[in-house]
């Protein structure tokens, strides 16, 4: 018994029963009810052993939106926590445990898969290739990821959660005050799903550089692709930041090193260097897809294009530089001096600009162009205002001598979610419906899709908004509660109606998929946004090999140059196209990574040992395996081009 | 058997001794800290040079300016965040 | 499979050259991971602690031998590489054995130098500074390790398959692999151990 005593939660409260009951009934439901319809292989088959990048591209998309609900559920109770003064909701653990899984659940499981989803969906549509450099890869690092988000998730009933902070600063995250197995959670879970994203960001390199279709210069990408590329040369150089920093945070919760302590030499300040030299970069690798996603989207619905592409290239190639430049400005506060401060003051400044000039682009762009108010472009539209907003509040934090007054207030907290929210979420969103039809063969309802919109606006607005008044007047961040007398009760209030708000627009999102996989019609074309950029040139929904014939590209849109301008995309005959294999390995890794990672968190060390064999195991296998692929022949593929042809789906 | 000793690698080899044996003198031989971080920041950067361009061919292909950049950002990102996190924690703490 | 005979056999097909390239670009992130850890390294060089400092538990000797091993093994298996492109099956995995052999004998030193270390007192728990080079060292000389059972395959391979495109890809990109063990080792040994000598 004594041994099982380690996975008990050490501060246990009813909803954490009830959550306990409720995943155990979920678990037992969905497995009952895919035995019971049968569906193992199907599953296995199809999805679990897939080496596509559009199933592995949906894959993550399912999960951006489980994790986001999980995310938004910690945040509506933090929202009605403070939502008065001296409630009771929660208490001040519950609280901690729960401001900081909704931050790494938010930024790692949400906002990362769902730039990932968008990336393997339209990445190797848009430069007209058939697949990504390394499926086999990109498959290991979808299950990773997926093997670090259930390990995080499983922390609140196995063990405790981490309650250190999504920033994890030590000593707190240290074992003296973190005395739970939360924060090994943390280290671990994010150190696995980091491996999996630093792979993702070679292959997708490696996939931009190479793959693209005859023609298609790097200055005739999509600007997606652009932004994609960019975003994935930080993460190359970003992660292993993080997965150093992670493991010396490990050894010091596990093996009692001393890197971050305060005795013995260790340093506590150089986990929070480390955690910012990877984190501030990190805001951009999230950020430029977004933007990304929003030229496109832009671009296609005021029917021109995009205004200023060498300038949209330039900006960003400067901002993965300067990401690299600045990450000081989330510690001006922590006692280095003020020739530094101020170095990292103008850097920070400086960054905006490049920002700005997209900013403008998009207005440009959309000046004099024909404007369609889709549901995609209503997000686009209300991104600019708001985003710019956020970006303002963040150079009135790049000062630091400003910063001393603004820091680790709910200032700083309005700061960034008006950049996440307008700016990650709102593109995740539009991408969402903009691209929903070219993977799902049918349309969300662009009239629910509407009050989603006005919904989630309004909510934003009225739940960050006040947190700037508050904020400067001195309301804390991460604390669980307030006295009336401090005379923040009323803003908060009105933070919590907007969350609600918020949350209605999330509950309105859903139940448009479902109403539309109900109603939706399915002869839609294969575009039915008139857009410009090559995945729309290819069939609804996507073959297997993407295009019958690899594509002819002579500028930036060559789908609107066939569409307008009589260019010839696809010429000459079809020939036998090479598809890799299917492959097992990688989810049975995700499986061996988690249960290492398990046997980590909880100092396990036969299991760990044992897994880690495993893994290194898989890699030896992998070494020795001859897989040439397969070929699908011309036959087949004629098969296939007829069926979508004749119309039958 | 001499077709498998091409000058350029064996060259190579040589250089690389050389350049070693000269960052010794830091340790061999008495000189201010200044001096000897000059040498070593001169010998390192030269030898690791070298290998990329000797040993690994890092410009063989028509990728070579791709692998070139790739190599040099890595570089420039890596000074970046030693020097800045040296001037925060310690030079300017 | 495309073969295109005017290239290397290891850059013969598409997938190798993709192959290489996205190698390359690992290599781009293990320079930010090895930055990272000499970053730690030397913001800990003079957080001793209670325990010794760099001076006091440095030995040239072993660094020496280590030194010209791993140079000497970077140049074998250049040489290999090399033979390869002749087709010289033999004297290619003569060279990569060797280079294998090498690297063996860098990491026996390696742990007889962790051993010395333990020793004198200087254990991965006694302070930052021990905790900032063990883990550099440790993380370099786990690079070792792999590329030893690395290397190993894929001789074992190039002996049952022969000199195929594949096999030749696999080759280079190790050689790639253990040459960058190289250039981290050079700058652990200027900014590790001769200037802590210093
Ligand atoms: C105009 C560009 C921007 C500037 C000048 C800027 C500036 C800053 C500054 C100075 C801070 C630290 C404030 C403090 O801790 O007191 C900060 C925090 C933050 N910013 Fe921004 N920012 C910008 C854009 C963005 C974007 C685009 C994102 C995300 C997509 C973002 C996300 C964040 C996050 C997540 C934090 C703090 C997190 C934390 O401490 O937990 N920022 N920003
Ligand atoms: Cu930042």
């Amino acid at each position: 018994m004594e041994f099982f005593e380690r996975f008990a939660v050490p501060h246990p409260s009813p909803m954490i029963y009830a959550s306990m009951v409720a995943i155990g009934l979920v678990v037992i439901g969905i497995v009952f009810g895919i035995t019971y319809f049968k569906k193992w292989g199907y599953l296995w088959r199809e999805w679990f052993t897939t080496v596509d990048h559009k199933k592995i591209g949906i894959m993550y998309l399912i999960s951006a939106l489980l994790m986001l609900f999980r995310g938004g559920a910690d945040a509506i109770l933090m929202r009605l926590q403070l939502s008065s003064p001296d409630m009771e909701i929660l208490d001040a653990q519950h609280y901690n445990e729960i401001f900081t899984t909704h931050g790494v659940v938010m930024i790692i499981f949400m906002a990362m898969p769902f730039i990932f989803a968008f990336m393997n969906l339209v990445v190797p549509l848009q430069i007209g290739a058939r697949d990504v450099a390394f499926p086999r890869l990109n498959a290991l690092s979808f299950w990773l990821f997926f093997a670090g988000a259930m390990l995080f998730n499983i922390s609140f009933v196995v063990g405790g959660s981490p309650d250190a902070g999504w920033t994890s600063y030590f000593p707190l995250a240290g074992n003296d005050f973190s005395t739970s197995v939360g924060t090994n959670y943390y280290m671990i879970a994010i150190q696995i799903s980091g491996i999996g994203s630093l792979m993702t960001g070679i292959n997708m390199i490696t996939t931009i550089l190479k793959m693209r279709a005859p023609g298609m210069t790097l200055m005739k990408m999509p600007m997606f692709t652009w932004s994609a590329f960019i975003a994935n040369v930080i993460i190359v150089f970003a992660f292993p930041v993080l997965t150093i920093a992670l493991l010396m945070g490990t050894t010091d919760r596990l093996f009692a090193t001393n890197f971050f302590t305060t005795t013995n030499g260790g340093m506590d300040m150089l986990w929070a260097n480390f955690f910012w030299v990877w984190g501030h970069p990190e805001v951009y690798i999230l950020i430029l897809p977004a933007f990304g996603l929003y030229s496109e989207i832009i671009s296609t619905f005021s029917s021109r294009n995009l205004y200023g592409y060498k300038s949209m290239v330039g900006s960003m190639v400067l901002i993965s530089l300067l990401s690299f430049l600045v990450w000081t400005h989330h510690f001006f506060t922590m006692g280095q001096g003020a020739l530094t401060n101020s170095i990292f003051s103008v850097t920070t400044m400086a960054i905006a600009v490049p920002t700005g000039v997209k900013i403008f682009n998009w207005l440009f762009t959309m000046y004099k162009g024909k404007i369609r108010f889709t549901v995609p472009m209503l997000y686009s539209i209300g991104f600019i205002p708001l985003f710019t907003v956020g970006g303002v509040t963040g150079v009135m934090l790049a000062m630091s001598a400003a910063d001393y007054q603004f820091h680790n207030t709910m200032f700083l907290v309005a700061h960034f979610h008006n950049t996440i929210i307008p700016g990650v979420v709102f593109a995740m969103l539009a991408g969402l419906t903009y691209y929903w039809p070219k993977f799902f063969g049918f349309m969300l309802n662009e009239k629910i899709g509407k009050w989603s919109f006005w919904l989630l606006s309004v909510g934003f607005v009225l739940a960050f908004f006040p947190m700037y008044i508050t904020g400067l007047d001195g309301q804390a961040r991460r604390m669980y509660t307030y006295s009336e007398a401090t005379g923040f009760g009323p803003l908060n209030l009105m933070s919590f109606f907007g969350a609600a708000l918020m949350a209605i627009a999330f509950v309105t999102i859903v139940y448009n998929i479902l109403y539309s996989i109900k109603n939706s019609p399915r002869n839609i074309g294969n575009d039915p946004w008139d857009a410009r950029s090559l995945e729309w040139a290819t069939h609804t929904p996507v073959p297997e090999y993407n295009f019958a014939r690899l594509p002819q590209v002579a500028s930036s849109e060559a789908y609107w140059d066939a569409k307008k301008n009589g260019h010839k995309l696809f010429t000459g005959e079809l020939k036998d196209i090479h598809m890799p294999n299917n492959s097992g390995v990688p989810f049975i890794m995700g499986i061996i990574f988690f249960v290492a990672g398990f046997s980590f968190i909880f100092a396990l060390w036969v299991p760990a040992v044992i897994a880690l064999i495993g893994i290194f195991a898989c890699m030896a296998l992998r070494s020795f395996e001859l897989d040439h692929g397969r070929h699908i022949h011309v036959k087949e593929i004629k098969e296939i081009e007829s069926q979508y042809e004749g119309g039958a789906k | 058997m001499k077709e498998l000793f091409p000058a350029k690698q064996v060259m190579g080899l040589v250089f690389s001794l050389v350049l070693t044996l000269v960052a010794l003198l830091v340790h061999f031989t008495d000189m201010s800290f200044a001096v000897g971080m000059t040498i070593l920041l001169v010998t390192a950067f030269i030898q690791a040079f070298l290998q990329l361009v000797v040993f690994m061919h890092a410009g063989e292909s028509k990728d070579g300016k791709a692998i070139y950049t790739n190599v040099f950002y890595g570089f420039i990102i890596a000074l970046v965040t030693i020097f800045g996190s040296l001037l925060i924690l310690i030079w300017d703490m | 499979m495309k073969l295109d005979h005017t290239q290397p056999l290891e850059y013969s097909t598409d997938q190798n050259q993709l192959n290489i390239l996205g190698f390359w670009i690992f290599l781009g992130a293990e320079i930010m991971l090895f930055a990272t850890l000499f970053t730690s390294y030397f913001i800990f060089e003079g957080r001793t602690g209670s325990g010794p400092t760099p001076a006091e538990i440095f030995e040239i000797t072993p660094v020496l031998i280590e030194t010209f091993v791993l140079l000497t093994s970077s140049f074998t298996i250049g040489l290999g590489v090399h033979a390869m492109r002749l087709g010289r099956k033999n004297a290619m995995l003569t060279f990569f054995g060797i280079t294998l052999l090498l690297g063996l004998v860098f990491l026996g030193v390696e742990i007889y130098e962790f051993m010395h270390y333990y020793h004198v007192g200087a254990t991965y728990q006694t302070s930052g500074f021990t905790a900032g080079l063990l883990t550099l060292l440790g993380t370099h000389g786990a690079h070792v390790t792999l590329g030893l059972f690395w290397g190993l395959f894929i001789i074992l391979q190039v002996k049952k398959r022969g000199l195929t495109p594949e096999n030749a890809n696999k080759s280079f990109i190790f050689s790639l692999y253990w040459h960058f063990l190289d250039v981290v080792w050079i700058f652990i040994f200027s900014f590790v151990y001769l200037k802590g000598m210093m």
